[in-house]
C-alpha cells in the first residue's frame, strides 16, 4: 500500500467521480439511490467502461477536504482493514465495524465517539461504516466545514433517540457525557434537573419542551467557540 | 424519524409497502434542493445523495461549452489560490505539526496561546520587512553624501553609556551585547542612520524613517482588531455579560480535537466544576436577592476593604519602578552599574511576579469571576513603564529562559522524586496561560515602543519569539501539568488580541508625543536640525507637493473640515444606535409572536381532536406522536431527519404512523390523532 501512493491519488479521484450518465428522469426510481438498501444495489447504473472511467468532477466537489486530506483519510481508513482487503476497489466498497473506526486514536478518548458513527453511518444497522461514510465525517469536522452543516450535525449527534428534537431525557445524557461517569464530576438529580430547566428555559424558545434544530442553530450561533471545537482533524 | 414510526404499535393500517410515501416525500426534497442555489458539499444529507444531487445539477449528457469548462477552472484555481494565501496568513504553516499535539494533548485553550506565540511572530517579521524595505534598503543604496563628521558623531550617539572598568575583560563582550552598547554604531540604534539635507535627494529618508513605524504600528492595529472582531463573542463587555449563558456552553464546551485519555478525564472535570460553579452561583444570586439590609452593608463594606487594598498595591508597585528608574539615572558612576542597568527590568520583573499572586489571593476573598481577576491582573502589567527598551526586551527574554530551566525543571525533579506532603503540595507548575500571554504581550510592546529608537527590534523580538515558542513547548511537555482552571479558545483569543491592543495604544502614545514635541539630540541621528521629528513632514510638504495639494492638506487639518467631520460621525454613530435598539425590539416581537403562534398551533389541535371521529389506533399513537409532533417538520427537512439518511430502511414492520398517511388513502385528518395536548 505505501508504494502506490501517487498513484492512489489519480485512480481516487477518478474513482469517486461521477459514475454513469443518469438522467432525471430516473429520479422516480427512488429507492436505488440509497445505499446499503439490500437488493437494490444491482439498481444502480453501471458506467459502460467500468469504474474507473474517468470524467469531469472530482471528489472534492463533493466535500470540504482537499485532496491531500482525501489521500490520507483514504490511507488511514485502509490501516483499519485486513491485509487481504486493502485494494482499491474493495477499499471503497468495503465497510468497517464500529469497534474499529473507535480505536482511531482521533476518536478514541471522544464521549461521544458511539453517536458520531452512528450518525454518519449509513448502513442499515447503523454499525458500520465504508469509506464515503467516513469522508464525510471528516468533512463536516474539517477546517473549512460551513457551521451549518457543522450545527446541523452536531445536533444529529446530540440527539441520542434520534427523534428530531433534543428533549429532556437527551440533554440529561448530554451533561453525562461531558462531565463524565466519575462519582466527584457527575452532577446530582436536583443539579441536573436546574440545568437542564436553565438550558431549556434560554434555548427553547417556542415553549415546548424540547430544542428543535433551529433553536439549536441559533444558541450555538452565539457561540464563537463552536467551530473551532468542532474539529476533528487526522 | 421514520424508524420510530414504525415501532410498538403494529395497527394493521393497511400500508404493507411505506416506500412509496416517502419516496414522494424524498423527491419533493430533491426538487427542492435541485433548483436551490447552494453548493452541494454544503447539504447534510449523505454522500451517495450529494452525489445524486450533483449529477442532477450538472447533467452528464449535456456537454460543457468552453465557457464553462474555463468557468470552473477558473473557481478551482481560486479555490487553491484562496487555501493558499490561508495558510500564509497562518504563518506560512509554521509550527504546524507542535500546535496539533498541543491541541491534541491540552485541549484549544493552551493551544491558543501558541497560536498567538505565531501571531506576533509573524506580526513582527511584517514590521521588519517594511522598515528594511522602506529604510534600510534605501539608505544603503543610496549612499548620503554628507558622512565626512560621521564617525564622531557615532562615537557619541547614544549619549549617556560611560565605558565600563569595573568588569573583567572576558565579560566585557557579553555586557556589551546583553546592554547593547556592542550594537551602538550598527543600524540596530537610533544614531547610526543619517540624511542629506531634504532639498538634495529625491527619496526622504527621514520621511521614510518617520512614517515608518506609524505605519507598522497601524498595520498591527489593523491586523489585531481584524482578528479580534472575528472572535467577538455576540454580547460582550468585560464585565457582566461576559460569561455566556449556559446552554452555550453546554453545546459547545466539549472540545473534539482533545485526543489524549488524560486530556479528556481533565476536560471533563473542568466542565463538570464549570456546571456546578454555575449552579452555585445562580443559587447565591437567587440568595443574595434575598439579603436583609445588614448583610448588603457586610458586603459593601468587604468589597470595598479589597479594592483599597488592590489600590494600594497598584501604588506602591509603580512608586517602586519609579524609584528604581530614578536610581538607575542617577548614578550612572557607580562601580556596579551593570547591575544597576538591570534594576528597573529587575523591579518590573518582581512586580509582575508578585502582583498576580497577590492579586489572585485577594480575589480568593471575593470571589470575583475570572473574568475580573483578568482585567486586575492586566492593571498591574501596564505599569511597565521602560526606558532601555532593548535591555527590558532581552531581560524579559532571559527570564523566561531562566524560569524554564532554573525553577520549573527543578521543582519537577523534585516533585518526582520526593513524596512527601510538601512535595505533594507543591506538585508541578501549572501552565498558566493569562500569565504567559501578558509576558509575551510586554515584550511586544516593549519592541512597539522602540520601534522609533531602535528600527531592528522587531528582528531581535522575532528571533526570542521564536526560541520562547520551543521553550514554553518545552515546559508544557515536561514541566507542567495542566490547569484545571478553565479557559476556552475564543474567548481567551479575543482577549490576547485586546490586551495586544491596549499595549499597542501603550505604545503609541511615548511616541506620539516624542515624534512631535521633543527635540532630537543635537548632533545625532536624522533628525538633528528639527525642533521635532514630526516638522520634517511640513517641510516636504511644502517642498514637494504642488499648491493645490497642500491647500488640500491644509484644509483637511484645520477646523473648518473637522467640526462637520465630527457632527457628521455622530449623526452616523447615531443612525447605527437606534437601528440597533430598532432591531433588538423587533426581536422580541418576533419572540412573541413565535410563541404564541405555537400555543395557537396546538389549541387549534386540541380543538380538531375532539372534533373528529376516533379511529381504532387508540392509545398506542401516544408515544410515537409524542416523538412525530416534536419532529413534524413544516418543509421536510429543515429539521431532520433528512431523507436518504441512515434509519429511513429500517423498516421491521409494516406499521405506518401518520406522515405516510399524509400521503395515502387515509383523510388528512388522521394526521391529527394527538393526545389533547397534556404533554403542553
Amino acid at each position: 500500500m505505501g508504494g502506490s501512493g501517487s498513484r492512489l491519488s489519480k485512480e481516487l479521484l477518478a474513482e469517486y467521480q461521477v459514475r454513469g450518465t443518469r438522467v432525471p428522469g430516473e429520479l422516480a426510481r427512488g429507492p436505488a439511490l440509497r445505499s446499503g438498501v439490500p437488493g437494490r444495489e444491482a439498481e444502480r447504473p453501471r458506467p459502460p467502461g467500468g469504474p474507473l472511467n474517468p470524467s469531469r468532477f472530482a471528489l472534492q466537489d463533493l466535500t470540504f477536504l482537499t485532496k491531500q486530506e482525501i489521500i490520507l483519510a483514504h490511507r488511514r481508513f485502509c490501516e483499519l482493514l485486513p491485509q487481504e482487503h486493502r485494494s482499491m476497489e474493495e477499499s471503497l466498497q468495503i465497510r468497517v465495524s464500529l469497534e474499529q473506526i473507535l480505536s482511531l486514536p482521533e476518536l478514541k478518548a471522544n464521549p461521544f465517539k458511539e453517536r458520531i458513527c452512528k450518525v454518519f453511518s449509513t448502513s442499515p444497522a447503523r454499525d458500520s461504516l465504508s469509506f464515503e461514510d467516513f469522508l464525510d465525517l471528516l468533512s463536516v469536522f474539517s477546517d473549512t466545514a460551513t457551521p451549518d452543516i457543522k450545527s446541523h450535525y452536531a445536533f444529529r449527534i446530540f440527539d441520542f433517540d434520534d427523534d428530531g428534537t433534543l428533549n429532556r431525557e437527551d440533554l440529561s445524557q448530554l451533561v453525562n457525557c461531558l462531565t463524565g461517569q466519575g462519582e466527584d464530576t457527575r452532577l446530582s438529580a436536583s443539579e441536573m434537573k436546574q440545568l437542564i430547566d436553565n438550558i431549556l428555559e434560554e434555548s427553547d424558545i417556542d415553549r415546548d419542551g424540547t430544542i428543535n434544530l433551529s433553536e439549536f442553530q441559533h444558541v450555538i450561533s452565539r457561540s464563537p467557540d463552536f467551530a473551532s471545537s468542532f474539529k476533528i482533524v487526522l | 424519524m421514520l424508524r420510530q414510526w414504525s415501532a410498538p404499535s403494529g395497527q394493521g393500517l393497511g400500508q404493507p409497502e411505506p416506500e412509496p410515501g416517502v419516496e414522494e416525500l424524498w423527491e419533493q426534497e430533491m426538487e427542492r434542493l435541485w433548483s436551490s442555489q447552494g453548493h452541494v458539499r454544503e447539504l447534510p444529507y449523505a454522500m451517495v445523495d450529494r452525489r445524486l444531487l450533483r449529477q442532477l445539477r450538472e447533467p452528464q449528457g449535456v456537454k460543457t461549452s468552453c465557457w464553462q469548462r474555463w468557468r470552473r477552472r477558473r473557481q478551482t484555481a481560486g479555490r487553491r489560490l484562496g487555501e493558499a494565501a490561508r495558510r500564509l496568513a497562518q504563518g506560512f504553516g509554521l509550527w504546524e505539526g507542535a500546535l496539533y499535539e498541543i491541541g491534541g494533548l491540552f485541549g484549544t485553550g493552551i493551544q491558543s496561546y501558541f497560536t498567538f506565540l505565531r501571531f506576533l511572530l509573524l506580526l513582527n517579521l511584517l514590521t521588519l520587512l517594511l522598515t528594511a524595505s522602506f529604510v534600510l534598503l534605501p539608505l544603503i543604496w543610496l549612499r548620503p553624501p554628507d558622512t565626512g563628521p560621521s564617525l564622531n558623531l557615532t562615537l557619541q550617539c547614544p549619549g549617556g553609556l560611560q565605558p565600563q572598568t569595573g568588569v573583567p575583560r572576558f565579560h566585557n563582550q557579553l555586557w556589551n551585547v546583553l546592554t547593547g552598547r556592542a550594537f551602538n554604531t550598527t543600524y540596530l540604534f537610533y544614531g547610526a542612520y543619517q540624511a542629506g539635507p531634504e532639498s538634495g535627494s529625491a527619496y526622504s529618508i527621514r520621511l521614510a524613517y518617520l512614517l515608518s513605524p506609524l505605519a507598522c504600528l497601524l498595520l498591527c492595529f489593523c491586523g489585531t482588531l481584524r482578528r479580534m472582531v472575528k472572535e467577538l463573542p455576540q454580547r460582550l463587555f468585560l464585565g457582566q455579560d461576559y460569561r455566556s449563558p449556559v446552554s452555550v456552553k453546554v453545546f459547545s464546551s466539549w472540545d473534539f480535537c482533545i485526543r489524549g485519555r488524560e486530556a479528556a478525564t481533565i476536560k471533563k472535570h473542568e466542565i463538570s466544576n464549570e456546571f456546578k460553579v454555575e449552579l452555585e452561583e445562580a443559587r447565591r444570586f437567587l440568595l443574595m436577592q434575598q439579603q436583609t439590609r445588614a448583610q448588603k452593608a457586610c458586603y459593601l463594606l468587604t468589597y470595598l476593604r479589597v479594592n483599597v487594598l488592590t489600590g494600594i498595591l497598584v501604588v506602591g508597585a509603580i512608586s517602586a519602578i519609579f524609584w528604581a528608574t530614578k536610581y538607575s539615572q542617577d548614578n550612572k558612576e557607580e562601580p556596579l552599574f551593570v547591575l544597576l542597568q538591570y534594576l528597573p527590568p529587575g523591579v518590573i520583573a518582581l512586580v509582575n511576579f508578585l502582583g498576580p499572586l497577590l492579586f489572585a489571593f485577594l480575589i480568593q476573598l471575593e470571589k470575583y469571576p475570572p473574568s475580573t481577576e483578568v482585567n486586575l491582573t492586566l492593571i498591574c502589567w501596564e505599569n511597565a513603564v521602560g526606558e532601555e527598551l532593548y535591555k527590558l526586551s532581552i531581560f524579559n527574554f532571559l527570564l523566561t529562559v531562566a524560569f524554564a530551566f532554573f525553577v520549573s525543571l527543578p521543582r519537577r525533579l523534585l516533585v518526582e522524586r520526593f513524596s512527601g506532603p510538601f512535595w505533594v503540595w507543591l506538585d508541578r507548575e501549572e501552565f498558566l496561560v493569562p500569565k504567559n500571554v501578558l509576558d509575551i504581550v510586554a515584550g511586544q510592546t516593549v519592541t512597539w515602543m522602540g520601534l522609533f529608537y531602535c528600527p531592528l527590534l522587531p528582528l531581535v523580538n522575532s528571533v526570542f519569539i521564536f526560541l520562547t515558542f520551543y521553550i514554553k513547548k518545552y515546559t508544557l511537555m515536561r514541566n507542567s501539568k495542566a490547569s484545571p482552571r478553565r479557559f476556552r479558545a475564543s474567548s481567551s483569543t479575543f482577549f490576547f488580541q485586546l490586551v495586544l491592543i491596549l499595549g499597542l495604544l501603550l505604545a503609541v502614545v511615548p511616541l506620539g508625543y516624542v515624534v512631535s514635541s521633543i527635540h532630537s539630540s543635537w548632533d545625532c541621528g536624522l533628525f538633528a536640525n528639527y525642533a521635532a521629528p514630526w516638522q520634517v513632514v511640513p517641510e516636504l510638504v511644502a517642498l514637494r507637493l504642488p499648491a493645490a495639494g497642500q491647500r488640500a492638506l491644509h484644509y483637511l487639518g484645520s477646523h473648518a473640515f473637522s467640526f462637520p467631520f465630527l457632527i457628521l460621525l455622530s449623526l452616523v454613530l447615531t443612525v447605527c444606535v437606534s437601528q440597533s435598539q430598532a432591531n433588538a425590539r423587533a426581536i422580541q416581537r418576533i419572540r412573541k409572536q413565535l410563541v404564541w403562534q405555537v400555543q395557537e398551533k396546538w389549541h387549534l389541535v386540541e380543538d380538531l381532536s375532539r372534533l373528529l371521529p376516533e379511529p381504532g389506533s387508540g392509545d398506542s399513537v401516544g408515544p410515537e406522536s409524542l416523538h412525530f409532533r416534536a419532529s413534524r417538520p413544516r418543509s421536510f427537512c429543515p429539521g431532520f431527519p433528512c431523507p436518504g439518511s441512515p434509519g429511513q430502511d429500517q423498516w421491521p414492520g409494516p406499521c405506518l404512523e401518520d406522515p405516510a398517511g399524509l400521503f395515502g388513502d387515509r383523510s388528512p385528518a388522521r394526521r391529527f390523532r394527538f393526545p389533547s395536548g397534556s404533554e403542553l
